[in-house]
């Protein structure tokens, strides 16, 4: 497998401001290509800007945040705009888009970013959608979706079109607590596959055998990321 | 973190095209007394600090300082889509796709209610000056004085403002809404820049369909005009010669005063209500207050751009 670096944080701190309410201070973590990393939140860490760091959407004060090798901040807005098409996310909360239909919201990256065939996109979501437990990739706005149909598309969201790095900021979250298996499976594909993924939760609970799912796992203890302990 | 004035007008959109150029912007040192004041989240504004030290006449120069920065704003936007409006890779399928619906939505379904106006309009200024160019035997004028009203001034100008009302508000209210709900974040993070996928095909669109919507305004007064002339028994003639009438007063400076009124204005409307929209950033009871904004600054750029091309085209 491919040891490709995919996503570097060395020393990186910064100061929340909002829309972020947690601080970090000098977190240092890598992720490989072929990498499922966990980092363990705890509670009450809405506005953790990790995923955001991750993806060039913040500066760091100090610090340096690398994707693909490439220090986000030393990109062209260009480039940079084309790196985050690469990039796979659930988001924590929101991010979609309410005047699109679930499945044009599920296909945009791909349709802007790439010049694929909109039918082969359909295609590949439709495949993830039944790989999650739909019958066909929804078709109706957001708001017409109750919370965990809604979690369950932005599995699919952020699966479609091989992207290099995925973010999975509570992905269980508003699920029942058996539903974790097909995303797990998925997202180890992907990583087989060359990908890397970072999975955010806010404790084991719901993940079966994480020691032997996840490469590494990390625990957010105040301001710092520090090398989890405890077993699963 | 995210300093640079455009920063004010495009939180969480100011890492794409509109940040270079605010770059250079950003880089000309402002007054003393106008600083980044937290409760305002960027937007350059007089700091309550400032008040006790600060003269009368330093408050109103900061007034005029942050006005002029707004202003800058808006330019430095209108200069980036001017850059890339022409530039096939900044128009993927997914924004020709919001161009689109942005030209069914401003000029589409608005083409009705811009007839009806037309008509209006040719209505009036007929029975007006029907009294007055019979009473003076210039009735034959008819046509060129509907050229001169419609097509210089009026159409123009109320095709805007009729677009302001019914598209821009939406604008800057939609875009205020995506704001607040986090949604041009999620576009930002997917790759799609927010200047590109949500204000490029927003402002191309209305430039674009205010054009059109202008040529279908003069059409639809002239042929109300002149069907109102004939229905009152002005001497209007036939309608070849009608027609004739106002093609023959017709000049170049017509069709680029045309050009210019709809285009610029109408591009101007869109750069105005997207900043505005996009300047909204904690309460959804900034939206409304963001859309008040851009209808009175769209209006106010209307009025004054047209002013000044009508000054410099026919002074």
């Amino acid at each position: 497998m491919s040891t490709t670096s995919i996503l570097r944080f060395e020393n990186v701190s910064l100061t929340a401001q909002l829309p972020y309410t947690l601080d970090l201070a000098e977190v240092s973590f890598e992720l490989d290509a072929g990498e499922l990393g966990l980092v363990l939140t705890g509670h009450n860490t809405e506005g953790l800007p990790l995923a955001d760091l991750a993806s060039g959407l913040v500066a760091p004060e100090a610090g340096v945040v690398r994707f693909q090798d490439e220090d986000w901040h030393a990109l062209h807005p260009d480039a940079a705009t084309a790196a985050r098409g690469s990039i796979g996310r659930i988001f924590d909360k929101r991010g979609w888009i309410s005047n699109l239909d679930v499945d044009e919201n599920i296909t945009l990256a791909q349709r802007h970013h790439t010049t694929r065939p909109a039918a082969e996109i359909e295609a590949e979501a439709l495949a993830f959608a039944k790989l999650f437990g739909f019958d066909d990739v929804p078709r109706v706005r957001p708001a017409l979706l109750r919370p965990a149909e809604l979690r369950r598309a932005s599995w699919v969201r952020a699966l479609v079109g091989t992207p290099a790095l995925i973010l999975l900021e509570h992905p269980l979250r508003d699920l029942a607590a058996n539903s974790a298996p097909p995303l797990v499976a998925a997202v180890q594909a992907e990583c087989a596959r060359g990908a890397a993924a970072l999975w955010f939760a806010e404790s084991f609970q719901g993940l079966e055998h994480p020691r032997a799912v996840f490469s590494k796992v990390w625990k957010l203890e105040g301001a710092r990321l520090a090398a989890a302990k405890e077993s699963a | 973190m995210k300093s640079g004035m455009l920063r004010e007008g495009l939180a969480g959109c100011g890492r794409g095209l509109v940040a270079q150029v605010v770059r250079c912007f950003a880089s000309v040192p402002l007054a003393g007394c106008i600083r980044m004041d937290a409760t305002a989240r960027g937007r350059y504004t007089p700091r309550a600090a400032c008040r006790g030290s600060m003269s009368i006449l330093g408050n109103i120069g900061a007034g005029w300082v942050g006005t002029g920065s707004t202003w800058r704003h808006y330019m430095a936007m209108l200069w980036s889509v001017l850059r890339v409006v022409v530039q096939p890779r900044y128009w993927p399928r997914t924004t020709r796709n919001v161009l689109a619906r942005q030209i069914l939505f401003t000029g589409v379904e608005a083409w009705k209610f811009i007839a009806l106006i037309a008509c209006m309009v040719g209505l009036s200024i007929v029975v007006q000056f029907q009294v007055w160019l019979t009473k003076f035997g210039q009735a034959q004028l008819l046509g060129p004085i509907l050229l001169m009203a419609v097509v210089r001034e009026l159409g123009p100008l109320l095709v805007n403002f009729i677009i302001i009302g019914r598209s821009g508000t939406a604008m800057a209210i939609e875009m205020g809404n995506m704001q607040i709900a986090g949604e041009v974040r999620a576009l930002d993070a997917q790759g799609l820049d927010p200047f590109t996928y949500l204000v490029l095909p927003r402002v191309v669109g209305a430039a674009v369909s205010i054009f059109c919507l202008t040529i279908i305004f003069i059409v639809v007064a002239f042929f109300s005009g002149y069907l109102c002339g004939v229905l009152t028994g002005a001497q209007t003639g036939s309608p070849l010669r009608f027609l004739d009438s106002i093609f023959g007063a017709l000049s170049q400076a017509d069709v680029l005063n045309v050009l210019i009124k709809t285009l610029v204005c109408g591009a101007m409307t869109g750069v105005i209500c997207c900043a505005e929209g996009l300047s909204v950033s904690t309460a959804s009871t900034e939206v409304p207050q963001a859309a008040t904004r851009a209808v009175v600054r769209s209006t106010a750029a209307l009025f004054v751009t047209s002013a000044l091309v009508s000054f410099v085209t026919y002074f």
